[in-house]
C-alpha cells in the first residue's frame, strides 16, 4: 500500500482544469514551465481522496486569458510590479497527461475510517487494491504532483524485490524503475533504437539482469562477438565488460567452428555442426540468401528420399558438377559421381540439381560443418540450458549473413523441439517443469521479416512458444521490418530514440496510446534515454538508462547474498 | 473619527450621494478621498468622491463676458456663491455597531445631513478589511461607468492615499492583484486602470533612490 501522506504535504505542480479519458487530463501549472519536461510522470490526486491517477505528461501548452496578454509591449505602459502581477495572473501553461493507472486510495492511515476501509481486505474478502487501467477521471481542481520514489516502487515494484531489476531512473528526480523479470521472461520482448544510440549496452545491461534473476536460462546468438568477453567502445575506447567476466560459472561461451578464438579469448567449447543434422528445410531458409529457385524444394525432396534426411547433405556435397566419362562408344555420359548422374537416375531436372548445387557451393565451403564433429556440442549446449546455465554463441569470424541465418535456426529449431517435448512430458505427468528459456536474436530483422516469417523457427515461437516456456528477445535497429504479427506479439519493448517513422510505428504496433507515445520516442535522448513500453509494463515510461559501467556491476552483484552454500555453488556449475 | 465637515448632502440614493458644500470647505476633500455621512447612531455610510462639479449660477454666466471684472467682484461671487459646489460620490461601504462591511447600506443618509472627511486612520480601517471586496462597487455595479466617470483615475488616486497612511513598502500591489483578477476578462477596462496605477505608482526602485 502507497503512503497516505495528506495532499497538502507533497509539493504540487498544478490542478485538473478539463480534459476527459480519450485526451487526457489537462492541469493548470501552478509552477514555472521550465521545472516540468514531456514524459514526466506524475501523480493526480482526485480532491475527494478516493483514487491516485498515474500519467505522463504528453504536451505542454502556452495560453492567455485574451492574446493581447501575451503581447509583450504592454508592459512598456506599466509599472514593473503591475506587469509581472498581469503576467501571473493572465498567462499560463497547461499540461496534458494522459492517464496510464488509477489506484484505489483509501483515508487516511490512522482514522477509524482506514480501519473499516482495510477490514474486507485483512478478512480476505476482498483484493488489496492495485493498479488497475484508469476507468473515471478526477473532479475538477483535482492536485497533480511529481511521482515520488514510493509511486514508482507501487506501480514498477519495489526495487529491493529479487525478481525486479532496475533499468534506469525517471527524468526528472531520479528515482529508480524496476522491470519486472518475471513478466519479462513470460513473453517474447525486444530492445530496440537506431544505430549508435546505445542498444548493445541496453542490451548487456538486460543480459545482466536476466543472468543474475537466473530464473530463466538465455541463449544467446552473439553475431558480432560483443557479449561474451570483454570489448572495447568504439566511441569511448573504454573497456566494456564481458558476461564472462562477471558470471564465469554461469556463463559458457561457444565458439563457432573449431579452433575459434574469440577476441583473442578461447571459449568454452566450439560448435561445429554434423552434416547429418542440416534438414532440407533449414536450406530451404536460404533461398533468399543463396537465391535460389523455386525447383528448390523438389530436388532437396528428392535428395532427402534418396539418401534419407541425415545423410543427404554428405551425399550431394561429394556430387561434382560436369564430370563425364566416356562409354565404349566414345559418348560422353554424365559420371556416376555426378549430380546429373543422380538426377537423371531419380527423375529430377538435371539444371534444377546442378544450379541447387552450385548455389549451395556456399554452405559446402562453411568450415564449421563437419563430417564428424569432435563432440557433440549441439547436445553440450542444450545440456547446458536444461541445466540452467546461460550459452553465448559467438560466430567468431563468420559474420556473415549466411552464417547467422543458418546456425541459429538450426539450432533454435533443435532446441525448440527439446523444449516442446519436455513441456509436454510435464503436461501429462506433472512434473519436470521446463526451465524457461530466453533465445536472445540481434539483427532480428534478418530472421523475422515478413518473407521469412513463415519459414523460421523464430516467428513460431514469438507467436506460440510461451506454452512451451521458450521466448524470445529480439534486438534491433529497424523494427519497421520486422513481421507485425511479431511486433505486436512482444510483451515488454525497450526502445532507444528512433529516427524513422515506421520504425516508431512499428515498436508502438499493438500498443495503446499510441500519438503521444509517438513523439516522445522521437524527442528521446540518444544514448541517454529509453522508453519502456507494453504488456510486461505496467505504463509506459521514458527513463533515462542506467549506465553499464563497474558500478553498476558492483550494485547488481552486491545484491546477491554473500552466504552461498555450497550446494547453491554447485548447483550453479551445472551439475 | 474626524470632525472635519466638509459639505451637506444634497441628494441620496442607495448606490451614491451628492454633497453640496461651500468654497472655504473646499480647501480639505479632493477627488477620490474617503468620506462619511451619518445614518442612525452606529450607522454611517462610506463613499469616495468621485467628481467635484463647480456648476455655474446664473449670475456667474452674466458676469464672465464683463471686461475688465474687479477682483473684489470675482472673490465674492466665489466665496458667496448661491449654489454649492457639488461633490459626487459613491457608496463603498458602512459601518455598523463598530463593523465595517464593503456591502451597501439598507438606506441612504439623509439630505442636510453632515459629510465627514475621513482621517487617515478611519482610511488604515476601511481598506485593511476583507480583501477590497468593495472594489466591486467601483468596477461592477456600473454606476460609475453609467456615468462615464474616470475609475482608473479614482482607483489609483485612492489607493495612493491608502498606500500613503499605510506607509508599507507594496502595499498597493495587494489591491492591483484584486483589480487583475476582478477584470482580468475586460483587457480595455483593465489596461486603462492599470496604466493609471503604473502612473501613480512608478517602479518602487526608482522612488527610493
Amino acid at each position: 500500500m502507497s503512503e497516505n501522506q495528506t495532499q497538502s504535504e507533497k509539493p504540487h505542480i498544478g490542478y485538473v482544469i478539463s480534459g476527459g479519458l480519450k485526451d487526457g487530463f489537462h492541469i493548470r501549472l501552478e509552477v514555472d514551465p521550465d521545472k516540468v519536461q514531456e514524459g514526466a510522470f506524475v501523480v493526480t490526486e482526485s480532491i475527494n481522496d478516493e483514487w491516485l491517477f498515474y500519467g505522463l505528461v504528453v504536451d505542454l501548452q502556452l495560453g492567455a486569458i485574451d492574446p493581447r496578454y501575451a503581447d509583450a509591449s504592454i508592459k512598456n505602459r506599466l509599472s514593473k510590479p503591475i506587469a509581472e502581477q498581469l503576467n501571473s495572473e493572465t498567462l499560463y501553461t497547461n499540461l496534458q497527461v494522459m492517464p496510464a493507472l488509477m489506484l484505489e486510495k483509501g483515508p487516511k492511515p490512522g482514522t477509524p475510517e482506514y480501519d473499516k476501509w482495510r477490514a474486507p481486505f485483512i478478512a480476505g474478502l476482498k483484493d488489496e487494491p492495485r493498479p488497475l487501467p484508469v476507468k473515471t477521471v478526477p473532479p475538477h481542481h483535482s492536485k497533480v504532483r511529481m511521482a515520488e520514489a514510493g509511486d514508482i516502487a507501487e506501480i514498477f515494484g519495489d526495487t529491493n524485490k529479487k525478481s525486479n531489476f532496475v533499468i534506469g531512473y525517471t527524468r526528472e528526480q531520479g528515482h529508480p524503475v524496476a522491470l519486472d523479470m518475471e513478466k519479462f521472461v513470460q513473453r517474447s520482448s525486444g530492445v530496440f533504437g537506431a544505430t549508435g544510440t546505445g542498444k548493445s549496452f541496453l542490451t548487456r545491461l538486460v543480459l545482466a539482469g536476466l543472468i543474475q534473476y537466473n530464473k530463466a536460462s538465455v541463449m544467446i546468438f552473439d553475431m558480432h562477438n560483443e557479449y561474451g568477453f570483454d570489448d572495447t567502445a568504439s566511441d569511448t575506447g573504454l573497456k566494456v565488460i564481458g558476461l564472462k567476466s562477471k558470471f564465469p560459472s554461469r556463463v559458457r561461451v561457444v565458439g563457432l567452428g573449431g579452433g575459434a578464438m574469440i577476441r583473442n579469448n578461447v571459449p568454452d567449447f566450439n560448435l561445429e555442426i554434423a552434416s547429418s543434422d542440416i534438414t532440407p528445410e533449414d536450406i530451404e531458409l536460404l533461398s533468399r540468401e543463396l537465391n535460389l529457385k523455386e525447383t528448390t524444394a523438389t530436388t532437396l525432396d528428392a535428395l532427402a528420399t534418396t539418401f534419407g534426411r541425415d545423410k543427404w547433405y554428405a551425399a550431394f556435397k561429394e556430387m561434382k558438377i560436369g564430370s563425364v566419362i566416356e562409354t565404349e562408344d566414345g559418348k560422353k555420359v554424365p559420371a556416376p559421381d555426378s549430380v546429373a548422374f543422380w538426377a537423371n537416375k531419380h527423375g529430377v531436372n538435371v539444371m534444377a540439381a546442378e544450379g541447387l548445387h552450385s548455389k549451395l557451393r556456399r554452405v559446402f565451403g562453411l568450415d564449421y560443418i563437419v563430417e564428424k564433429p569432435a563432440a557433440d556440442s549441439l547436445r553440450e549446449i542444450i545440456k547446458a540450458l536444461k541445466a540452467g546455465q546461460h550459452i553465448v554463441l559467438s560466430f567468431a569470424r563468420h559474420e556473415s549473413d549466411l552464417d547467422y541465418l543458418l546456425v541459429s535456426n538450426l539450432l533454435t529449431r533443435r532446441i525448440k523441439q527439446v523444449w516442446e517435448d519436455m513441456a509436454n512430458d510435464f503436461r501429462s505427468s506433472g512434473d519436470g517443469e521446463p526451465r524457461p528459456l530466453v533465445i536472445v536474436v540481434e539483427e532480428a530483422h534478418k530472421l523475422l521479416n515478413r518473407e521469412m516469417a513463415s519459414q523460421t523457427s523464430f516467428s513460431t515461437i514469438a507467436r506460440e512458444l510461451r506454452k512451451y516456456y521458450v521466448t524470445l528477445l529480439i534486438i534491433d535497429q529497424r523494427p519497421s521490418q520486422i513481421y507485425d504479427e511479431v511486433m505486436s506479439q512482444l510483451g515488454t519493448r525497450v526502445s532507444g530514440w528512433l529516427g524513422d517513422d515506421d520504425d516508431i510505428r512499428a515498436v508502438l504496433s499493438g500498443l495503446s496510446g499510441r500519438e503521444a507515445l509517438r513523439g516522445m520516442l522521437a524527442r528521446l535522448q540518444p544514448k541517454e534515454e529509453v522508453m519502456l513500453m507494453g504488456w510486461g509494463v505496467p505504463m509506459p515510461l521514458p527513463v533515462r538508462s542506467r549506465r553499464y559501467d563497474d558500478k553498476f556491476w558492483e550494485e547488481l552483484l552486491g545484491k546477491k547474498s554473500d552466504k552461498k552454500s555450497a550446494l547453491d555453488n554447485i548447483k550453479e556449475l551445472g551439475f | 473619527m474626524s470632525v472635519i465637515e466638509i459639505g451637506r448632502i444634497l441628494q441620496a440614493s442607495t448606490t451614491e450621494f451628492i454633497v453640496g458644500c461651500r468654497i472655504d470647505q473646499l480647501t480639505a476633500p479632493g477627488f477620490g478621498d474617503l468620506v462619511r455621512a451619518p445614518i442612525e447612531k452606529d450607522f454611517a455610510v462610506y463613499g469616495l468622491i468621485y467628481d467635484i462639479r463647480i456648476e455655474e449660477d446664473g449670475l456667474v454666466r452674466q458676469m464672465a463676458t464683463i471686461n475688465p471684472i474687479e477682483a473684489a467682484i470675482i472673490a465674492d461671487n466665489q466665496v458667496n456663491r448661491i449654489v454649492p459646489i457639488e461633490m459626487r460620490v459613491i457608496v463603498v461601504g458602512y459601518k455598523y455597531k463598530g463593523q465595517i462591511k464593503h456591502q451597501l447600506p439598507s438606506r441612504p443618509a439623509l439630505s442636510l445631513d453632515s459629510i465627514n472627511l475621513c482621517s487617515n486612520e478611519e482610511l488604515i480601517e476601511f481598506t485593511t478589511v476583507g480583501e477590497f471586496d468593495y472594489f466591486r462597487h467601483l468596477l461592477r455595479n456600473n454606476v460609475l461607468q453609467g456615468k462615464d466617470a474616470p475609475v482608473g483615475e479614482l482607483i489609483s488616486t485612492h489607493l495612493k492615499k491608502a498606500q500613503d497612511a499605510h506607509d508599507e513598502i507594496g502595499w498597493y500591489e495587494k489591491a492591483s492583484k484584486v483589480i487583475i483578477s476582478m477584470l482580468r476578462d475586460d483587457y480595455i477596462s483593465l489596461m486603462i486602470i492599470l496604466e493609471a496605477l503604473s502612473n501613480a505608482f512608478p517602479n518602487e526602485e526608482n522612488e527610493h533612490e
